[in-house]
């Protein structure tokens, strides 16, 4: 075990469609001032910088690191660029974990970003795929997820309306997001009914297409207090891969995700996950994928997700809330939405995440993935 | 140590894979304002109040201070040469415009590399109608005598261009290697689709591949995988995209080839798309359709259809 780490400061932008009046360094700019001025801290007090980004088809710019490091005004300090798919803000947080708990680092800051309104998202996906095997036939990772959603009805009775269920639920959470960019309650009805992409998902089981960006500070033990009297201490954090077209898998659990979180909550003391997390983020590019994590994650087991969503338990009023943000259904610039998941799990243990605040929240679950279904990580953050 | 695959060589040329993307890329406010400008023939800047760094061109952010929203100038059009070189394509120079703290790429036109020199004064020149962007300007050309140019404030600037058009083609070759070079060749020639048995030798992998993911392994010899199958999972497509090879609606399927261990990402065919969600599902059996078009890739399948006893 390396030194204790902690979030003192986090930022991210306002979300939307489509900002013409910044360009994508400027978007990691505005999110990195928020950071440093909720950190209380200036970009002199930051000793490394880690810059997350998405697949580089997404925005046309290759080694983005060297743009971002000068608009943000980083030039001269140690950077390094992660890049893991959707998961690539959660990968970035635990690179910086990773140089201050090893010493290397006193306070780190990691960006994450995505100006998606920029490219062709669903083509860029699909060149995520072998190009000999499964590209020409791949649509992004929805035709991908759509079909292994179906497998999962009938085996473990992920039904439509229970999906619908967690579009409702994330839907009406994002209400009272600040930074959320879509904000329109819906029905199980609206989402049942709502036009078929790649059946089974619907437009409504489906996030918007975001502008956004995200930062977070790190800092070790000893300097937090300069910057909160209540950080979010990182209990454990782990990022996990899978192997693509291995034989006999199942697809039906996320195995890289299981694996993730058997590890990371041995690490963190966690035995009943349901009991013990007060809060979970989790990061759903589909409704359907929310109900699967219920069960990698352990907050239900294998076949019960359905159950858990009809129950109520995960609403911000249960006994599990997951994604009281609205999760990705709020807002989803991809490269930056696990560190969404982050910044929104450290705010609820930090007592600052306002209109979302679960009461008391002493313990949250941050989740994230990347890769269509094989790079799963989480985070455990304490009060 | 590695198994040496029970295969020859083949020399199959690349595989060419052309991709094309298009953008809408946004440039920023600075950029956003050099760039309309730049028609007008007006070099925009960005001054940064607290250090007094002049970027040409304009930036949002200092790359020196770190600085950010800067007042807005107009550089002159005259600077000196701070590096050159030749390149095939013509004379490329880094030049600092007369009042900037950085330098800016762009051509020099109108001479030659011998009366080239560092701190030789240069001018803009400017590119008839329909230049784009930085292009407005030609290049720069030596001009010993011009005098020394002033930034000054920007005035009656206009709204800046704030969405520029843009487009990735991309050419890549990607050679097959032993494994696919003898799968996509036995689909072109034989079309027969060949794995390689796991390490225990009780399934296949396909594609065929050197390693086990799972094991890691090597993996055993090479063997005929049967050309039906059982779909794994399902979706019906409905969603219209760029790069979009068939228009929707079409049913995206994950099919377990009998005798494979691995899943084929292929589509379902020759259903009737009203009844897609009844007809297609984990556990229908389906089998190959080939195409007349022989190009030794996967695409020579050209869907799968129901086999219609089910067997």
């Amino acid at each position: 075990m390396g030194r204790h780490v902690g979030i003192v400061g986090v930022g991210q932008t306002h979300h939307s469609r489509r900002r013409t009046d910044v360009s994508q360094a400027g978007l990691v700019r505005e999110a990195v001032d928020r950071a440093l001025v909720d950190a209380k801290l200036t970009m002199e007090d930051i000793d490394s910088v880690v810059v997350a980004t998405g697949p580089v088809l997404f925005a046309a710019v290759n080694q983005p690191e060297k743009w971002v490091a000068d608009a943000i005004g980083a030039t001269m300090k140690p950077v390094v660029r992660i890049t893991s798919g959707g998961g690539t803000g959660l990968a970035g947080a635990l690179a910086a974990n990773y140089q201050i708990a090893g010493g290397f680092a006193d306070r780190v800051l990691v960006v994450a970003y995505d100006k998606l309104s920029e490219g062709a998202l669903q083509y860029s996906i699909s060149t995520l795929y072998d190009p000999f095997w499964g590209r020409e036939f791949a649509v992004g990772i929805m035709g991908f997820s759509a079909a292994y959603w179906r497998a999962r009805m009938d085996v473990l009775g992920h039904t439509e309306e229970a999906a619908a269920m967690v579009a409702v639920k994330n839907r009406r959470n994002a209400m009272n997001n600040p930074y959320a960019h879509v904000k329109k309650e819906v029905t199980v009805e609206d989402v049942l009914r709502s036009k078929p992409l790649a059946w089974p998902i619907k437009t409504l089981d489906v996030p918007p297409i975001s502008d956004g960006a995200a930062a977070v500070v790190l800092s070790c033990e000893e300097l937090a207090a300069k910057s909160t009297d209540r950080p979010a201490w990182i209990h454990g954090m782990g990022y996990f891969c899978e192997a693509d077209n291995a034989p006999a898998r199942s697809m039906l659990v996320s195995e890289p995700l299981a694996l993730a979180a058997r590890r990371v909550y041995r690490a963190a003391g966690i035995t009943n996950p349901r009991r013990q997390f007060d809060v979970v983020e989790v990061q759903e590019p589909y409704t359907c994928f929310e109900l699967s994590y219920y069960e990698s994650l352990g907050l239900c087991m294998p076949g019960e997700a359905a159950e858990l969503i009809r129950s109520g338990a995960t609403q911000v009023d249960g006994d599990i809330p997951v994604n009281p943000s609205g999760g990705c259904a709020g807002a989803n610039p991809i490269g930056a939405a696990a560190l969404i998941r982050l910044i929104e799990a450290a705010s609820q243990v930090m007592g600052k995440a306002a209109g979302n605040q679960i009461p008391n929240a002493k313990l949250a679950l941050a989740q994230a993935g990347g890769g269509w279904a094989n790079l799963r990580g989480i985070a455990v953050l304490g009060a | 140590m590695l198994a040496i695959p029970d295969t020859f060589p083949i020399d199959l040329p690349p595989f060419k894979s052309d991709l094309s993307m298009p953008y809408t890329l946004t440039p920023g406010r600075a950029a956003g304002s050099f760039l309309a400008e730049i028609g007008k023939r007006r070099i925009v800047g960005a001054r940064f109040p607290r250090s007094g760094t002049v970027v040409v061109p304009a930036q949002d952010f200092c790359p020196l201070s770190g600085e950010s929203d800067p007042e807005l100038v107009e550089a002159p059009a005259t600077g000196t040469l701070a590096a050159f070189t030749q390149t095939g394509s013509g004379l490329i120079a880094l030049i600092r415009i007369d009042g900037s703290d950085v330098d800016m790429a762009h051509r020099i036109v109108g001479a030659t590399l011998g009366e080239l020199k560092i701190g030789l004064r240069v001018a803009a020149v400017w590119s008839d109608v329909g230049a784009e962007g930085v292009l407005a300007i030609a290049g720069f050309r030596p001009a010993p005598q011009a005098p020394i140019g002033l930034i000054r404030p920007l005035e009656g600037a206009g709204k800046p261009v704030d969405v520029v058009p843009y487009k990735l083609n991309l050419h890549y070759e990607h050679a097959f290697g032993p494994y696919y070079g003898r799968l996509f060749d036995e689909i072109k020639h034989n079309r027969r689709i060949m794995g390689v048995r796991t390490p225990d030798g009780e399934g296949a992998m396909l594609p065929p591949r050197e390693i086990c993911d799972i094991t890691h392994k090597p993996t055993g010899t090479w063997v005929e995988i049967k050309q039906t199958g059982t779909v794994r999972a399902m979706s019906v497509i409905y969603l219209e995209f760029i790069g979009q090879k068939q228009p929707p609606p079409y049913i995206y399927a994950e099919i377990m080839l009998d005798g494979a261990s691995t899943r084929l990402i292929h589509n379902v065919a020759g259903v009737d798309m009203s009844r897609a969600k009844e007809l297609v599902k984990p556990g229908t059996r389906v089998r190959a359709v080939w195409r007349e078009q022989r190009t030794g890739a996967l695409d020579d399948i050209s869907h799968f259809e129901l086999i219609p006893d089910g067997k």
